[in-house]
């Protein structure tokens, strides 16, 4: 009956939700980009993805300037749009971590051996699960559509999942004969990788805090 | 009119300061535009003045009698009793200061309401500790209706801002109601004013002091409270605007900052903090037991100063 009183709070609503639309939009073409990696190495085509993929992460820093500078135009409690904001700052480092990883491959021409490559599509697979639950989690803490709770610990789970994985890759790269420089480059790469689930996981817990926070 | 000026200049300080106590979280934490809650501030007190100020006001006149020289003396003994305290860095009761006053002139008089001041006294005991009752209670209330309603951040924070103007809207109304007695009493206790004028200029003047030098203590104050978290804050205002409600209808003006530490402590008591230092509470009690005191010094010394007489040649 009062919406239009609060025409603002709606209109922030509406652009944190076309911020996750593009989230994974952005993951999207990361995961294409990655696929087409590793099935076909670098080229045109995997180019282009990357492309995509910044174009969307870029996409994602205009949102996030918008929702910063509506928030500070007298709409929501001080509180709030600390928590929102800081919220906002952690969700982007997961896209920034796509960029970094493909960059890496793109810059450094890597290749993967193929003894290590289903593991990192493996890693690669956990750790955008990961990401798509901390999605649907920001989501559902925004729009209270589900519990929360339950997400943060599959998101802690797969999180764990992720670190084995990296630390038995890394393994299995020092114990191949490559290249020392070789070597040292992949690591970072699974490193970088990592990062993702590891990202993911902070914010999903960062969401948890917020929610338990606003609990009287 | 210009007899009436001292209670104007009192009511003014006091809308000055008091505003703070019901807008100031909403309007230091950027909720709410300082001139929408100042007009708010200023309509409710008038408001309140108008329809429940009536009791406070005969509960005052009939501490003593006055005559219409006694009625400035006391009103002007508390102004400065509010503004030497203010100086000192003292939170000051206007309601204690007024009191006091009217104990000096009625000491003058020898003929002072013993019964009357006792009820006074006691809500002075009361209005602290109401606060803090309240406090609790309020809060354990609003927590358990909040909890339940499974509001996402918008529409949480929309209530809460909505609840905010609300509990300002009413603590404006408590306080025109409970205070107005403070500005004009002694004046329709002398046979100046009637109530009903008394208690629309006491109304206006609060409301004049909102209007005209509120924002900067609204600040202050405001900041100070919303240290503890929005809930909290509303929590303060709402407990704070009961208390003295309570008051304006038991007929005695209490000390609307009084209340609002009471509420503060009451939070600190339910979530286990120390939300008020040690320091400003000694300052506090120190205010709560001197104010009275300073005042009725000022009438008598204003009263006696008032009737020196220059005789030439002596």
């Amino acid at each position: 009956m009062f919406k239009f009183l609060f025409k603002k709070e709606q209109q922030i609503q509406e652009l944190i939700s076309r911020y996750l639309d593009n989230l994974r939009a952005t993951q999207e073409h990361f995961e294409k980009a990655m696929d087409c990696y590793f099935d076909f190495g670098l080229g045109e085509n995997c180019d282009f993805l990357i492309e995509q993929t910044h174009k969307f992460e870029s996409r994602a820093d205009d949102f996030r300037n918008e929702i910063i500078e509506m928030m500070y135009s007298k709409v929501l409690i001080p509180e709030s749009r600390g928590d929102i904001l800081r919220l906002l700052e952690s969700i982007d480092l997961i896209p920034t971590h796509f960029e970094t990883v493909l960059f890496m491959i793109q810059g450094q021409k890597l290749k993967v051996p193929d003894f290590i490559a289903p593991d990192l599509r493996e890693l690669m697979r956990v750790s955008l699960e990961c990401c798509d639950l901390v999605t649907r989690q920001v989501e559902a803490y925004f729009k209270k559509t589900e519990d929360i709770k339950p997400l943060v610990t599959t998101i802690d789970k797969h999180e764990s999942r992720c670190d084995h994985m990296e630390r038995e890759i890394v393994r299995k790269i020092f114990a191949s004969d490559l290249d020392p420089f070789e070597k040292m480059q992949l690591k970072e790469l699974v490193v970088q990788m990592g990062e993702i689930s590891d990202q993911a996981d902070r914010v999903s817990r960062s969401v948890y805090i917020i929610n338990i926070k606003r609990r009287v | 009119m210009n007899s009436l000026l001292g209670g104007i200049f009192l009511g003014w300080s006091l809308g000055a300061n008091d505003a703070a106590n019901v807008f100031g979280s909403a309007v230091s934490s950027r909720m709410l535009k300082f001139w929408t809650a100042a007009m708010l501030a200023a309509a409710f007190v008038l408001v309140g003045a108008l329809v429940e100020g009536q009791s406070g006001i005969e509960t005052l006149q009939n501490l003593t009698v006055f005559t219409s020289n006694q009625a400035i003396v006391a009103s002007v003994a508390a102004a400065v009793t509010v503004t030497l305290m203010t100086l000192l860095g003292l939170p000051v009761s206007t309601s204690q200061a007024v009191v006091g006053a009217i104990l000096g002139v009625g000491l003058l008089n020898r003929q002072l309401n013993f019964a009357g001041l006792g009820k006074v006294v006691v809500c002075w005991i009361g209005t602290p500790v109401g606060g803090i009752i309240l406090g609790i209670i309020v809060y354990k209330l609003l927590a358990a209706i909040a909890n339940s309603m499974n509001l996402n951040i918008f529409q949480s924070d929309i209530l809460l801002r909505l609840c905010l103007i609300f509990a300002g809207a009413y603590g404006a109304y408590a306080l025109g109601a409970n205070n107005v007695a403070n500005v004009t009493a002694v004046f329709v206790g002398a046979g100046m004013l009637n109530v009903s004028a008394a208690a629309l200029i006491g109304g206006l003047s609060i409301g004049l002091g909102i209007l005209t030098f509120s924002r900067g203590v609204m600040d202050t104050v405001g900041k100070k409270l919303v240290r503890l978290d929005p809930f909290s804050a509303l929590v303060v205002v709402l407990a704070h605007a009961i208390t003295v409600h309570i008051y304006a209808l038991i007929g005695v003006p209490v000390s609307t900052s009084q209340a609002v530490i009471g509420a503060v402590l009451g939070v600190g008591i339910i979530k286990g903090v120390n939300t008020i230092k040690r320091r400003t509470l000694v300052h506090i009690f120190l205010a709560w037991f001197i104010t009275p005191f300073v005042a009725s010094f000022f009438a008598l010394f204003l009263d006696f100063a008032t009737h020196l007489r220059y005789i030439p040649g002596h």
